[in-house]
């Protein structure tokens, strides 16, 4: 099997409410108030791969889209024990929307070997708007599945693609080579990488590729592109106007409180 | 009177072919020195150890005081007097028999006059007996009460039969000797003596004499025979214990963990008996089984299935069965279960206790790594606190807090803000971004602050100092998180820090100087201390407060500080503080090193709840603590077992704050 | 601004009037209404199936299709539907819901139609002719206003939360498309299986008790189980408490867990993570027992008790299984 899984580094999503800050545009989080980490999904669907591969052999290839520091994500993912890794560079400040990194990553596959399977995160924990793995799927005119915790084969050419939904789940059979966006489940926590692999990891080749390499104006990557437009960005504002229930006793307190929640148990 | 200096006795008296012990004597100890030569082979398999054998007058006087005065097995009192007794007889006797040979077989005469009835008679019987009633005493342990601690072995029962068969034998030989020959010293012998007299109620001078040459060879068998055995069994440990004592840790426990050098080393931790270093083999060979080491262990004794002697001994099974090169030590026995390896909180409460300066701590961390780094297998939840440390340099996945939290309001210069600054504060993970803990260093920046210290902080500069990772077993995290702390600290020129953590205490005083570090630290008990007696701070309002103290183990075991923070809180309350059982060196860990803060403990077996009953067995109203690791588990504990009982768990800082601007709860 | 053009689209997929099909017709209504346009709501099922009727009164027209790959919710099977519905009506916004296959093919339809998609909108409006959504981002840190600005905009919406709509004064026309699509799909469903009935999802949950790490362990969630037993209400945690093991995954609430949108969320020795809130943010009233009166979970709470949950869970119980 060969897989190509996308990865993204995000903001540690961690980052502490008061250490968030928006950078000057205004309209995305300022970098330098925390950490970049790889997105948890995106690990959650290279350790995926990962168990296919431990399977049916074959090969890891890791590609992302991201500034010079996006290439830790991709040691990270070597270290997880991936094959190769590719980093399409993108140094402009702004963030760039699915639409124009679902191009991105499709012009880079384009270029690379063809694969049995294309694995993005269901979602990203900076903007999360769950786009990109369908958009790059039609990009490329794969069929695609969203919100898959196992995958396993069905014959030569076909994959099964277990999808987790609202109330269980839908096992999907889908030709390859196919798409699909990874969630987590207790079957894919990613690996920890041994420390060994992390010092290999260190020395092994990254390819950088260019926007331009990929037939991508630079220039106007990823204004060109995008199609969801971030118009305003704001910290909201942590109103504070909770009840807090008073009285002179413990006992007091919790008849009041369940006064109150009664009420509203009896609306419903 | 007769003249003293005419006393002695016949060497081989009744005894024809004495040259049969002399050609007896020579497979003895061809066997004996074969045994132990094959051990001392064992140990050379090992890995070089640094500093094991350098400062030897430092050495040898450790080894008088362990070895010779038994001081750390004087702390079990009964195990350590029958012990002192059994060892101190055996010393005696050992240099009574070399007087014999140096008269004897050397012609000199020494073994006679005041030397003779004094010592060789008079001291020896005495001491014989002292060791013959220590058998005794281990016997009744062994067969009657029999603690769980000990290991039940045919080997253990039969090397005290074979001892006491031997003193006893010794007494028989003396008595029958004084009777049949009249000897006119006798009663300078009273044991000896006294069997003579008894026997010879029984039977005549003759039969006695029979008796003694019989005797004699039987006693003599046994005597070259045990020798010859005794290097094969765990009686071997005279030696062992001996040479181990001698080689011991010289530092604060706290530095007894090893670097590893990255770039050369074969494996990452240890999973094979040549990965040990030949210091931690001769520990196997040392252990004498008495089981302290488990019994002391927090998490043994809470019913957890760790147990530091089964992993030495399980070890040393290996090292004896020859177990080649590839043999696989982690999960080959039940004691070496990578579960098992994972229950420890470092707490050194094993090393601490053993008598005889074997180290488990470091072979459990020596293994721990090579599951995390070489496996990467181990518990989930520490998983993510190493994972957290990797991302975003502190243990704490999911904490709401940034480091800067903690100093809103109190206006505190940042380290490259000030070049004046006295002392830099640390407030390490556990203080900044754990909410309970951020009261604790609020109170000790007031306290600063109030006394006029001028210091200052890194605030988001701070980075983990690695502790968490290096206990866990991830020595690579460990390396880079310190190597990026030191170099801001020489950055930022900090000579000298305070911090509330004594984990954080530890890894700056005895680890970060392995590192190149090169700056002093100080636990904010010792250094608030300071500042009391300097009369910068200066207590209003001492409290009533009942106060125990719970030693955090890295201070304690693992630095040996202790009275520092018991003269503070002392001068906090007008009342008495109360000891804990287990204090000082002897504290009972919380339960929170070595990761399992991080590690969600079965309700039924947790180490706080041990502690904390302890805790509410005494009459405290207040339980001082501190380390921020401690004030977590021990308010989780306090509050699962309190029931209605009042009691509050308050840190150090927290309490001298109270005592001396009247509140601290800010 | 009135554009009688203007229209919006939204699509149901389930196969009844629940909540959330309500809310995403309140949606799509209320976009239709201020842009003075047509509001057209497909549904699946006959012409005149129970369905459809309920839904006609709430859109001006209502595309009913009655198809087997779309009543068995294949994801391809509704992308070509939708689409060549889209083709003919050329819609300015297609609005969907937040069940697992609205977010599956949301980018997709948005790709094959050259619109623009995003997911997760707590609001659509038109603002100077452009369709503007507006998200959480970054874990709940903050608030985005986002614009489309390819047409048709595909967007899917927080449904369960959006209020209904209003009916219509009269019900809309019910018409009905005939498929041309062939029924060869590439990809197509082969196992169902449903391990929740509706009522008891955790996004479907009227109350929900939920509590976290400041439980210290698992068996203080015991004692929430059967709180909730008294008030019929459903139980979650925040992602602590899973992550340590206390309970399963699939209690989680939050960001990477399941987003709720109850009467009441009652959040036990949860401290509030923003990952966390953004999870319950939806709720209609939230209430929090913990120990810290600063804990950043009041900030979100319309009442809240500052006592351990120890001596209040309960007392609280049985005090409620006397007013109930």
């Amino acid at each position: 099997m060969n897989i190509l899984v996308c990865l993204k580094q995000i903001l540690d999503p961690e980052v502490p409410v008061r250490d968030f800050a928006i950078d000057a545009s205004g309209l995305q989080a300022d970098p330098a108030c925390a950490n970049q980490v790889t997105n948890i999904f995106c690990e959650n669907a290279l350790e995926t791969a990962l168990q296919l591969k431990d399977l049916h052999g074959g090969k890891i290839t890791l590609l992302t889209l991201g500034p010079e520091s996006a290439e830790d994500a991709l040691r990270k993912g070597l270290a997880m024990k991936a094959d190769e890794a590719y980093l399409i560079l993108n140094d402009t400040e702004q963030l760039p929307d699915s639409a124009a990194t679902a191009k991105a990553l499709a012009a880079a596959i384009d270029k690379l070997d063809a694969f049995d399977l294309i694995l993005a995160g269901r979602e990203s924990g900076d903007w999360g708007a769950g786009q990109t793995g369908g958009l790059l799927a039609e990009e490329l005119s794969l069929p695609f599945t969203a919100f898959v915790d196992q995958i396993s084969l069905e014959g030569e050419e076909r994959l099964v693609l277990r999808q987790q939904t609202d109330s269980g789940w839908k096992s999907f059979s889908s030709p390859k080579p196919t798409v699909a966006s990874i969630t987590n489940s207790d079957h894919n926590l990613p690996r920890i990488p041994k420390t060994r692999d992390i010092i290999m990891a260190n020395r092994k080749p990254v390819t950088t590729w260019s926007l331009e390499e990929l037939g991508i104006s630079q220039d106007s990557f990823p204004t060109q592109e995008t199609k969801a437009r971030v118009r305003q960005l704001s910290i909201p504002e942590a109103k504070s106007d909770c009840e807090f229930i008073e009285g002179d006793s413990v006992e007091e307190k919790i008849e009041k409180l369940a006064d109150k929640i009664a009420a509203i148990a009896r609306a419903v | 009177m007769m003249d003293h200096s005419e006393a002695t006795r016949e060497v081989l008296w009744n005894i024809s072919n004495g040259w049969i012990m002399y050609a007896l004597l020579v497979p003895t100890a061809a066997i004996g020195i074969y045994g132990i030569w094959k051990r001392f082979q064992s140990w050379k398999q090992g890995l070089p150890a640094e500093g094991r054998l350098d400062n030897p007058g430092k050495r040898l006087r450790f080894l008088w005081q362990h070895a010779l005065l038994q001081r750390r097995n004087m702390r079990q009192r009964f195990a350590g007097i029958f012990h002192a007794m059994i060892f101190w007889g055996f010393i005696t006797l050992t240099i009574a028999t070399t007087v014999v040979m140096i008269d004897h077989d050397f012609g000199i005469p020494i073994m006679k006059g005041a030397f003779y009835l004094y010592f060789q008679s008079l001291f020896v019987d005495v001491l014989g007996l002292l060791a013959l009633v220590g058998v005794a005493l281990a016997g009744y342990r062994r067969w009657k009460t029999k603690p769980t601690k000990l290991v039940y072995t045919d080997e253990a029962s039969m090397i005290l039969i074979l001892v006491g068969i031997i003193l006893a034998t010794g007494f028989m030989l003396e008595g029958w000797r004084i009777v049949a020959t009249n000897d006119p010293w006798g009663a300078w012998s009273p044991v000896g003596y006294a069997t003579g007299i008894v026997s010879a109620q029984f039977f005549s001078v003759e039969t006695l004499i029979q008796f003694h040459l019989w005797c004699w060879w039987f006693h003599l068998v046994l005597v070259f025979g045990f020798l010859a055995w005794a290097p094969y069994t765990k009686m071997l440990h005279p030696l062992t214990s001996a040479l181990n004592i001698y080689a011991a840790n010289l530092e604060p426990v706290g530095a007894s963990l090893k670097t590893i050098d990255f770039e050369k080393a074969e494996t990452f931790g240890v999973n094979a008996l040549k990965q040990f270093t030949w210091k931690d083999l001769l520990d196997l060979d040392a252990c004498t089984e008495c089981g302290r080491c488990t019994d002391a262990c927090p998490a043994n004794t809470v019913g957890k299935a760790l147990s530091p002697r089964d992993i030495i001994l399980d070890l040393r099974g290996w090292l004896h069965e020859g177990a080649d090169d590839e043999f696989k030590l982690i999960g080959s026995t039940d004691s070496l279960e990578s579960d098992r390896l994972f229950e420890c909180t470092s707490c050194a409460a094993c090393v601490d206790a053993c008598p005889v300066s074997i180290e488990q701590l470091p072979k459990i961390v020596d293994m721990r790594r090579f599951q995390v780094m070489e496996e990467a297998e181990f518990p989930e939840t520490m998983q993510q606190a190493v994972n957290s440390l990797e991302e975003r340099q502190h243990p704490y996945s999911g904490s709401q807090f940034s480091r800067a939290d903690w100093m809103q309001e109190l206006d505190i210069p940042h380290a490259s803000e000030t070049d004046d600054a006295e002392v830099l504060v640390w407030a390490g993970c556990g203080a900044s971004l754990v909410e309970r803990n951020q009261k604790s260093i609020r109170s000790l920046a007031r306290l600063l602050k109030k006394a006029g210290v001028k210091f200052s902080v890194l605030g988001r500069d701070e980075k983990c100092t690695g502790d968490v990772a290096r206990r866990i077993g991830n020595e690579f995290l460990f390396e880079s998180l310190a190597k990026e702390n030191i170099d801001n600290f020489k950055k930022h020129k900090v000579k000298k820090v305070v911090t509330a953590c004594p984990h954080c205490f530890n890894t700056f005083r005895n680890e970060y100087p392995q590192l190149g570090a090169d700056f002093e630290t100080v636990h904010h008990s010792a250094y608030l201390g300071s500042l009391i007696n300097e009369g910068r701070l200066k207590i209003t309002v001492a409290s009533e407060r009942r106060i125990a103290f719970h030693d955090p183990c890295y201070l304690s075991r693992h630095n040996n500080l202790t009275e520092e923070p018991r003269d503070l809180l002392n001068s906090t309350s007008q009342v008495a503080m109360t000891e804990l059982p287990r204090n000082r060196q002897n504290s009972f860990c919380c339960g929170g090193g070595g990761g399992m803060s991080f590690v969600d403990e079965p309700s039924d077996k947790r180490v706080n709840h041990e502690r904390a009953r302890e805790i509410l067995n005494t009459d405290a109203d207040t339980v001082a603590v501190g380390c921020p690791f401690c004030t977590t588990m021990m308010e989780d504990g306090i509050n699962a077992t309190k029931g209605d009982r009042k009691i509050e768990v308050r840190e150090i800082s927290e309490l001298l704050d109270e005592a001396c601007n009247g509140e601290s709860n800010t | 601004m009135s554009d009688t053009n203007f229209k919006v689209i939204t699509a149901a997929f389930s196969q009844d009037l629940n909540a959330a099909t309500a809310g995403l017709l309140g949606a799509g209504q209320r976009l239709a209404n201020d842009a003075g346009g047509t509001h057209i709501a497909i549904c699946c099922g006959s012409i005149d199936s129970t369905l459809s009727t309920q839904i006609s009164a709430f859109g001006d027209r209502v595309i009913a299709i009655d198809s087997e790959p779309l009543a068995r919710a294949e994801p391809e099977a509704w992308l070509s539907c939708l689409r060549s519905i889209s083709a003919q009506e050329t819609p300015d916004a297609i609005l969907l819901g937040n069940d697992t296959l609205s977010q599956e093919i949301t980018p997709r339809l948005a790709h094959r139609l050259n619109g623009a998609s995003i997911g997760d909108a707590q609001s659509v409006t038109i603002d100077d002719g452009a369709i503007v959504i507006t998200r959480s981002v970054y874990g709940g840190k903050a608030i985005a206003d986002i614009e489309l600005t390819a047409s048709p905009a595909v967007v899917w919406i927080r449904a369960q939360s959006m209020d209904p709509a209003d009916k219509n004064a009269a019900p809309g026309t019910i018409e009905t498309v005939p498929l041309n699509e062939s029924a060869d799909l590439q990809s197509h469903i082969i196992d169902t299986h449903d391990e929740v009935s509706e009522g008891e999802r955790l996004e479907d949950a009227q109350i929900i008790v939920s509590g976290g790490r400041g439980l210290g362990g698992p068996e203080p969630f015991e004692e929430l189980v059967s709180l909730a037993k008294v008030l019929k209400a459903q139980n979650a945690a925040s992602r602590a408490a899973c992550d340590l093991g206390w309970v399963p995954h699939s209690w989680q609430v939050g960001q990477t867990g399941c987003k709720v949108a109850p009467q009441l969320y009652l959040a036990v020795a949860i401290s509030g993570a923003s990952q966390h809130t953004m999870g319950i943010a939806d709720s209609k009233a939230i209430a929090a027992i913990n120990t810290d009166r600063d804990a950043p979970i009041f900030k979100h709470c319309q009442f809240g008790l500052v006592e351990d949950f120890q001596q209040v869970v309960g007392p609280l119980r049985d005090k409620l299984s006397d007013l109930l």
